[in-house]
């Protein structure tokens, strides 16, 4: 009896996807087996027996969920908390993580860590012939994501499909290229991931439901999305080209917004211009009409005298000149002579013969 | 006493021996078939569970009751429009009938073998007819949907289920890439351009705007200036009007004497009689 359970516990660690009751009593077990031979027999049975009940306690921690099998077919779920099961070999119990939120990339590695830990940005690696994918618009773009998951039922999770993460890769990608296939390169590129992440969470939810894996589909994020390494200095220039239009425009604003403040300024100087010159001609008018009607006034008070003293200074003033050049003939010379014209020497206008 | 204590642990233990080889369990992700000197027991495959067997001239096979996975190798494709294209596509399939499937593929390797060929011809056959574009965009679900049923069928004597067949990938050859490239490249550049063009006409726009702007603004200012003027001008015409005619006979007087005193200046001769009013005191 006793070498019997000695192979079955044997059988048992060796067994993979079982639960052994615990190693270290086992040993001791075999230890104090062999200390004492022969009195232990009353006592070693009870023991046995009690460490044996005692195997079919198991926790579960509060992120797990228990899964409990009875000769391997599945018999119930237990929650968080200590639990018991039959001991081996007639029930065994599983306990996958339900609330751990799980992650997996596509079309780069994280290099240097396992595929759970935390995403750092820019010690990555592109993985060309998962991230290139072929647009509705017979384009290739390079789609970089992640997709985080967790197993929403952990009996369908353990029990129907071969290797849940496996075919949870397999799905992302065919979703992901499905999803892309069907739109535009500009819209992977620009406004459409949004639309693009929620699109494949969805078709690719719907294919783990269709294989009843077990998993539930948190969130897909984009990552990087870039034009191919090949196309990238195109694009590229069609983002500066952009930037050129726009700096054209700008220049030309600044243009307009140089010369039409300079123009309305131009504009008001010439019209003030035309103001002043208005203005100077009025006053000037009236000044002189103002300095005409003085003088006019006066000379009506006494008009002879008046005119023979303006006559008088003004011959006074012509003739105090040094430089013109005076005569004075009788009119009998005048008349008899023929006054000899020297054209030549002549002033380019004839001289008045006199004033009045 | 003792005697019997041997005997009946005799007994137990060949009790045990035979009940370990007798029994067995089926895992929840198995299904079994017992096995009688090489020819099936029964007409159903057990489920999980404890079972037992005639210990010796039984056996007991288990089989995968999951779904499995077939990933094909990636394969070359033509599509209608004569185009080449590297699909990959996975299977995922169930034993569903393990009797069946034991006696006509016996192993998972076996069934490999058939779904492979199938798979594949059904697939090359699917997208034989239709574009690359239909294949990569709208017809993808439809050609799957196609292809599975149809492996589907066609494996369904084997005892295997054809859940789905799903085109993971579909990637184009290197040279035909290398095409698509250029193509993306001059849509761009082009793409550039017109942005850039555009950016030259609205700024040529703006600027000949502005400058006609200006034209008329200085031309308007310079039209207000004439008219200015003029009226200033006119203003001062009749303001003069109003005081010379007040006395024409004296405005022509004195305007005669300060045009005298003007216009007589160099290079002048005189010539007078005595008789000239000025002479008057002379003689």
């Amino acid at each position: 009896m006793n070498w019997d359970w000695e192979k079955l516990q044997k059988q048992q660690q060796g067994r993979p996807g079982g639960k052994p009751p615990s190693f270290d009593d086992f040993q001791d077990q075999f230890d104090k087996l062999k200390k004492f031979k022969l009195p232990g027999w009353k006592l070693i049975i009870p023991i046995f027996i009690v460490l044996w009940i005692a195997s079919g306690f198991y926790i579960v921690e509060p992120d797990e969920v228990g899964v409990v099998k009875q000769f391997g077919q599945f018999n119930r779920i237990t929650t968080a908390g200590p639990n018991y099961h039959i001991p081996f070999p007639v029930e065994s119990a599983l306990t996958p993580k339900v609330t751990q939120i799980r992650r997996v990339e596509f079309g780069f590695r994280s290099t240097g860590r396992a595929k759970t830990q935390t995403f750092q940005q820019g010690v990555s690696h592109e993985v060309k012939e998962e991230s290139l994918m072929l647009t509705g618009d017979e384009n290739i773009v390079s789609v970089q994501f992640i997709v985080q998951y967790m197993i929403k039922d952990a009996k369908n999770y353990l029990f129907n499909v071969n290797d849940p993460e496996q075919t949870l890769a397999h799905a992302g990608e065919a979703a992901m290229r499905e999803i892309i296939g069907k739109g535009k390169i500009d819209d992977a590129l620009t406004t459409g991931k949004q639309e693009i992440q929620a699109q494949t969470r969805e078709l690719m939810q719907h294919i783990l439901n269709l294989y009843d894996t077990g998993l539930s589909v948190v969130a897909v994020q984009m990552q990087n999305v870039h034009p191919p390494d090949e196309v990238i200095d195109a694009f590229k220039d069609v983002a500066s080209a952009r930037e050129d239009k726009s700096r054209f425009i700008n220049e030309a604003e600044a243009y307009q917004r140089d010369i039409l403040p300079k123009s309305r300024g131009e504009a008001a100087r010439i019209t003030n211009e035309a103001h002043a010159y208005k203005e100077a001609n009025i006053r000037r008018a009236e000044g002189d009409a103002a300095r005409f009607l003085s003088v006019l006034s006066e000379y009506n008070k006494a008009k002879d005298i008046t005119r023979q003293r303006m006559y008088l200074e003004t011959m006074e003033t012509i003739l105090s000149n040094p430089e013109t050049e005076k005569l004075i003939m009788s009119d009998d010379a005048l008349q008899k002579s023929v006054p000899y014209l020297p054209l030549e020497k002549l002033p380019k206008q004839p001289a008045p013969k006199e004033a009045q | 006493m003792n005697k019997t204590t041997i005997l009946l642990s005799i007994a137990i233990i060949v009790g045990a021996f035979i009940l370990t080889s007798a029994a067995f369990t089926v895992d929840q992700t198995q299904t079994a078939i017992v096995i009688q000197l090489g020819r099936p027991v029964g007409d159903e495959a057990l489920g999980p569970g404890l079972h037992f067997k005639l210990p010796m001239v039984q056996n007991v096979v288990f089989f995968d009751a999951r779904i499995l996975d077939f990933d094909a190798k990636p394969e070359e494709i033509t599509t209608t429009d004569k185009k080449y294209m590297n699909v990959d596509s996975y299977t995922k399939w169930r034993i569903v009938d393990p009797l069946t499937f034991y006696t006509k593929v016996r192993t998972i390797q076996g069934a490999r073998a058939r779904l492979d060929d199938i798979v594949r011809s059904q697939l090359r056959v699917a997208l034989g007819r239709y574009t690359l574009i239909e294949v990569v965009s709208h017809k993808r679900q439809e050609i799957m949907d196609a292809v599975t049923a149809r492996s589907k069928e066609l494996l369904t004597p084997y005892g295997i289920e054809v859940l789905d067949v799903r085109i993971k990938r579909t990637d184009l050859p290197a040279e035909n890439a290398r095409s698509i490239y250029g193509r993306m490249k001059a849509e761009r550049e082009r793409q550039a351009k017109q942005y850039r063009s555009e950016g030259l006409e609205a700024s040529a726009k703006i600027k000949a705007t502005a400058d006609r702007e200006r034209t008329v603004l200085l031309a308007d200012a310079n039209m207000q200036a004439e008219i200015i003027r003029g009226e200033g001008e006119a203003l001062a015409v009749k303001i003069y009007a109003d005081a010379l005619s007040q006395s024409p006979e004296f405005y022509t007087f004195t305007r005669s004497l300060d045009a005298y005193r003007r216009g007589f200046g160099q290079n002048t001769r005189f010539i007078m009689t005595p008789k000239s009013p000025f002479m008057k005191y002379l003689q």
